[in-house]
């Protein structure tokens, strides 16, 4: 992407170009960046391993009260691993540069996010951003930055160092930005919640611009072990991904550049591999014509030996994790967890989760309620386009004694080191066969657990009201039937009694 | 007097221990909880008898289990009434059948309903007793509204009063609502002509046509209650007496002469007790109004009522017949009704010396 367009800068594009990114209006805008920074500072304590404590609050800037557009302060916190000094200046004042490029789930991908949030301040107050972090060394590090758009670099307006006496590691981000907050507080509410509720291990405080205090206690220390990097699947790459490791290799064959280069490559299948696509094991990947790139890449495709991709570079939540955050944010009187055992689509792994919360303080509405995540983001715009939900309508929900009042929400998760998003905006993931496959898997084998719950239940039900029944009914009965044969009402009622004992 | 029907009057305490009483208590003893089989009186159980002209039960029979939630409620009403109707016979009394939804229309505690929702659940679960017991409910000491009366020469008992229904002046005596209690002591008439109408009825009576033709008189009123019924059938059975229908040329007028002979499909398990299938219909009937030619003017047109009743009755079972196909055909093509006082039109005395002979005649009685 970035070199596609090397003409403008990848700043200016993306200033040109801000509605891809989420920033189509003032409400959505403070939402993106709300959003972005939360899950930056969240990606930060992963990466530390230690549960994330993230503290968000947005100020009004223009001090009048208004209902409409405004100028708010955004300041985030966490206490993750903190960025070391030398990269905060391009960390935050560069677009496309970043952490996040490599081979491993991550809540963003494009490291454009925390960015995207920085130059829409900019361009909507002219105000630097400040940044404060430290990795835990006796100093944090603080900066005051603007981007230069048409260049794409920091300009560090002041540099200040501080002590850090109690070793504390962790960013701070504020700045400035236009937004609509009023318009955005429903969303942004909802979206701290979901994010609360799949990421249980995380303390998420939210003040926002009157002062309304929204906490989010974790109900777990434990984390979902970290995603490990990995190498691309031979399936999942194309012209421009091989093109940029040629000219980073230092391999001189192509035999030692496919078993460095690509994940679950060994001698054998490399060897396989070449012989199958009719290229030399000794061939120079440096000395490659295009021609020869495309046929290498076209032939990857084709070739049906290579292994399928492992998920160790995944992380997904787990079901215990899972159901964790659904019984402290939902309160359900029942949650089913499923855990999908990992798949693959073009050469990408993936974990699907699902889970159905039923009952407790899950209101009814008049349709099934849907919460999507994909690596651990909540999902929360163009629902009705997204794969989850297309397979929900799919369902036939009476089979599971669902009906359109039954209180539910249905959860479905999907990780991947590549979610198949359908637009740029990452609101909503693709139709893939594969996903579709595991997603309705998933939800059916939460369902059939919801159905047994209910099934138990309904049973328990008439048995209490069946109970119930012979309490009104039976005096009456006996009563009579006693009147009737000539013996006294004692008799029978006791009869009964004894009778319905042993039913 | 039908000896079968006074051993099951008085021995209706008996009959509902039996049949109801016993069978709970066993199945109870045996550690069963309880149900009761009725016959079931819906429609689809009705069968009848072409050839016989007979109306029946089927075999099919519901339950009502003391286990299922959507049962007790009813099997709770069975055995209330039924153990109520034993209590009201210990005290000798002879009730209504409002008395009866009175008498056990109470709260429940541990509920907001009550015992009964309205006396139209009482009436059911009577019926279903009926049909449980083999007992009109009139057996049982349950009395409705009668309203038949009779004249003509025939002796009678009832509480001990000698009654001669010849000897009623101008009036004549009212037909109570358990003829099972009036006995038959004597009687000199040749036949039974009922006649739907209490103007007709009275007029012939005023003219003594009962005497002169010695015949006994019975009017029901319009459709006809169960006491009237049964007398008209103890009359036809017990004395042998033919049974004469006369009654409005409409579908209303052979609607009544359908419930004397046939009775009703809702009520299809009364047959036996109330139908007499050898009563015979001896008009006015469709052709009839042309017949005797009353004339336009005296008579009227369908109204959309009588045409909907008369194609329904071609679709009963007892009217399958080729003479009442035709007839009602003929009236849905005319669309013409007549009344029976029509025949005024003709001579005051037209009906009771040129109609009724005639089709006595026809029949051989006269």
């Amino acid at each position: 992407m970035a070199q596609s367009f090397e003409e403008i800068s990848a700043a200016d594009f993306f200033y040109r170009n801000r509605d891809i990114a989420g920033f189509t209006n003032p409400a959505r805008a403070i939402f993106s960046s709300l959003r972005e920074l939360v899950e930056n500072a969240l990606d930060a304590s992963d990466l530390s391993n230690i549960p994330p404590d993230i503290y968000v609050r947005l100020s009004q800037e223009d001090g009048a009260e208004t209902e409409e557009v405004a100028v708010y302060k955004m300041r985030v916190e966490d206490n993750g691993s903190g960025i070391p000094p030398r990269h905060i200046p391009s960390a935050f004042g560069q677009v496309l540069y970043g952490s996040k490029y490599k081979l491993k789930q991550t809540r963003g991908t494009f490291g454009l996010g925390g960015k995207m949030a920085v130059l829409y301040g900019q361009i909507t107050t002219h105000k630097p951003v400040f940044i404060a972090s430290s990795t835990g060394t006796p100093r944090i590090h603080g900066y005051k930055l603007m981007i230069d758009i048409q260049r794409n670099r920091p300009l560090i307006m002041e540099r200040k160092d501080y002590l850090n006496r109690e070793r504390w590691h962790g960013t701070i981000v504020e700045f400035c930005l236009e937004g609509d907050y009023y318009r955005a507080k429903s969303k942004i509410l909802e979206y701290l919640k979901q994010t609360a509720l799949v990421t249980p291990y995380a303390n998420i405080i939210f003040t926002d611009p009157k002062g309304m205090f929204y906490r989010f206690t974790r109900g777990t220390a434990e984390m979902p072990p970290p995603p490990k990097e990995t190498l691309p699947h031979p399936y999942g790459v194309d012209v421009e991904n091989i093109q940029r490791l040629i000219r980073v290799t230092p391999c001189r064959n192509i035999l030692e550049f496919m078993k460095t280069h690509f994940h679950r490559v060994g001698e054998n299948i490399a060897r396989r591999f070449l012989e199958f696509s009719g290229i030399r094991e000794k061939r120079n990947p440096k000395k490659m014509k295009p021609q020869e790139v495309v046929k290498l890449v076209q032939m990857m495709k084709r070739f049906n030996g290579f292994l399928p991709p492992d998920a160790s570079c995944l992380s997904p939540l787990g079901e215990e994790l899972l159901k964790t955050g659904i019984l402290k944010e939902l309160k359900p009187a029942f949650a089913a967890v499923r855990q999908r055992r990992p798949a693959t689509y073009s050469g990408h792994p993936f974990v699907v989760e699902t889970a159905i919360a039923y009952g407790g303080n899950i209101p009814k509405r008049n349709d099934i309620q849907v919460y999507r995540f994909a690596n651990r983001i909540p999902l929360l715009y163009d629902e009705a386009s997204d794969v989850s939900v297309s397979v929900i309508r799919s369902i036939n929900w009476r089979r599971y004694k669902v009906s359109p009042e039954t209180p539910i929400i249905i959860l479905t998760h999907v990780c991947s080191t590549k979610v198949p998003y359908k637009t740029v905006g990452k609101e909503f993931i693709a139709d893939r066969p594969e996903v579709k496959k595991e997603i309705l898997n998933g939800i059916r084998e939460v369902a059939r657990q919801l159905q047994r719950f209910l099934t138990k239940r309904e049973y328990a039900e008439s048995q209490r009201k069946r109970l119930g029944i012979y309490d009104i009914y039976g005096p009456i009965i006996s009563r009579s039937v006693g009147g009737i044969v000539g013996l006294p009402q004692d008799e029978i009622q006791n009869l009964i009694d004894i009778t319905l004992k042993r039913q | 007097m039908s000896e079968q029907s006074e051993l099951a009057r008085n021995q209706t305490a008996s009959i509902i221990r039996t049949k109801i009483g016993e069978p709970i208590l066993r199945q109870l003893q045996k550690g069963q909880v309880p149900e009761l089989e009725i016959l079931s009186r819906s429609m689809e159980n009705v069968d009848f008898d072409e050839n016989a002209k007979l109306l029946k039960l089927g075999s099919k029979k519901t339950t009502r289990r003391m286990s299922k939630l959507s049962e007790i409620r009813p099997f709770m009403q069975t055995v209330l009434i039924a153990n109520s109707i034993i209590e009201a016979k210990r005290e000798g009394q002879v009730v209504t059948l409002r008395d009866v939804y009175y008498a056990n229309v109470s709260p429940m505690t541990g509920s907001s309903q009550k015992t009964l929702k309205s006396q139209e659940e009482s009436n059911v679960i009577i019926q279903d007793l009926e049909v449980m017991t083999g007992l009109l409910r009139e057996q049982m000491g349950i009395i409705a509204d009668a309203k038949g009366s009779l004249v003509g020469p025939l002796t009678i008992k009832s509480r001990g009063d000698v009654i001669p229904c010849s000897k009623q002046g101008d009036g004549a005596w009212s037909i109570p609502s358990m003829v099972d209690d009036v006995e038959f002591l004597d009687t000199s008439a040749k036949f039974v002509l009922v006649i739907e109408k209490g103007t007709a009825f009275q007029r012939l009576n005023y003219g003594r046509w009962w005497k002169k033709h010695n015949a006994i008189m019975v009017e029901g009123g319009g459709q006809p209650d169960r006491g009237t019924r049964r007398m008209v059938k103890r009359l036809n059975e017990e004395l042998g007496l033919p049974v004469f229908v006369c009654c409005d040329a409409d579908p209303y007028g052979w609607h009544i002469y359908s419930v004397y002979r046939f009775g009703s499909m809702s009520l299809a398990y009364t047959f036996e007790m109330l139908a007499c299938p050898k009563a015979r219909f001896i008009g006015i009937s469709a052709s009839d109004i042309y017949k005797y030619r009353i004339p336009k003017e005296g008579l009227l047109k369908a109204e959309k009522a009588d045409l909907k009743r008369a194609e329904d009755m071609l679709k009963y079972p007892w009217f399958k017949d080729e003479f009442w196909q035709k007839e009602l055909k003929l009236f849905l093509r005319r669309q013409q009704k007549s009344e029976i006082e029509a025949l005024s039109r003709h001579s005051y005395k037209f009906l009771a010396e040129t109609y009724l002979p005639d089709k006595l005649r026809e029949h051989g009685v006269l």
